[in-house]
């Protein structure tokens, strides 16, 4: 399975600080773990994920042996990193903007306006995209509940896969294709 | 446990903490907690603090507390328990 994952800038795990081989002419070497959803296991992201996880560098992930899918990540035994998703790099300012445009839209059209809502956009920014596309998809919760949340976060995983030309996943629960 | 089974706050952060740190929350908190880390540095660096702490007070033994510091943390244990 082909998945993606977001590293820090020295190319470790976000939450566990493991150094990942790096793919040089070809993929970096195989990692193994024990499969235990948020505790052990080679965790990824499916493109409906990746707005979730939003970090510094962006790596295409080849995924093997057990692999679990739950609604947010996938888990496997297996996994290995096959190239760095270089576009993501210059991606990145333009995604945190658009959810900021997407968040100011939001908030300024709801009736009454969210100006509470609005004014923490801007300051926001430099916290990065995956602040700003969490603020955009809370002020759609705020303006029209849970199901308003889940589509803001469809729409920004649309976006990127789109702009980084992301191998589409099955949408969480629906299986891999034949 | 949060405002929403997708996301938490910040509150609910520092209430979840030291089950995060203990590693006995279950999967599908410690994904929304996660989640919340990834996205709020404040948070991220509450937390790294205290896991910096737990890891530093672990490897500290008894023997190592030199007598006069042990005096002094007892002194304040007792009147913080009589505050």
């Amino acid at each position: 399975m082909i998945a993606y994952k977001f590293l820090r800038d020295d190319a470790t795990g976000v939450f566990t600080g493991f150094a990942w081989p790096l793919p040089g002419d070809g993929p970096g070497a195989w990692v193994e773990a024990r499969v235990e959803q948020c505790r052990s296991g080679i965790h990824a992201c499916r493109t409906a994920d990746l707005p979730l996880w939003a970090g510094r560098r962006l790596y295409e992930i080849e995924l093997d042996g057990d692999i679990v899918e739950a609604p947010t990540k996938v888990v496997a035994s297996r996994g290995r990193l096959v190239r760095r998703l270089d576009g993501w790099d210059g991606l990145r300012g333009e995604y945190t903007r658009m959810c900021a445009d997407r968040a100011h839209d939001l908030a300024l059209g709801a009736s009454p306006p969210l100006a509470q809502w609005d004014a923490v956009v801007e300051p926001s920014i430099p916290e990065g995209p995956a602040l700003l596309g969490f603020v955009a998809a809370r002020i759609a919760e705020e303006i029209s509940g849970l199901d308003a949340y889940h589509a803001e976060r469809r729409r920004q995983a649309d976006w990127l896969a789109e702009r980084l030309d992301l191998h589409q996943n099955p949408p969480p629960g629906q299986g891999a294709p034949a | 446990m949060a405002e929403s089974a997708d996301h938490i706050t910040c509150m609910e952060v520092v209430e979840l903490v030291n089950d995060y740190l203990e590693r006995t929350l279950p999967p599908d908190e410690v994904t929304v907690f996660e989640q919340h880390l990834n996205f709020c540095d404040g948070c991220d660096l509450y937390v790294e603090q205290l896991k910096r702490t737990v890891e530093t007070v672990g490897e500290i033994r008894e023997d190592d507390v030199p007598a006069e510091a042990k005096e002094r943390l007892l002194s304040a244990f007792r009147d913080w328990k009589r505050s």
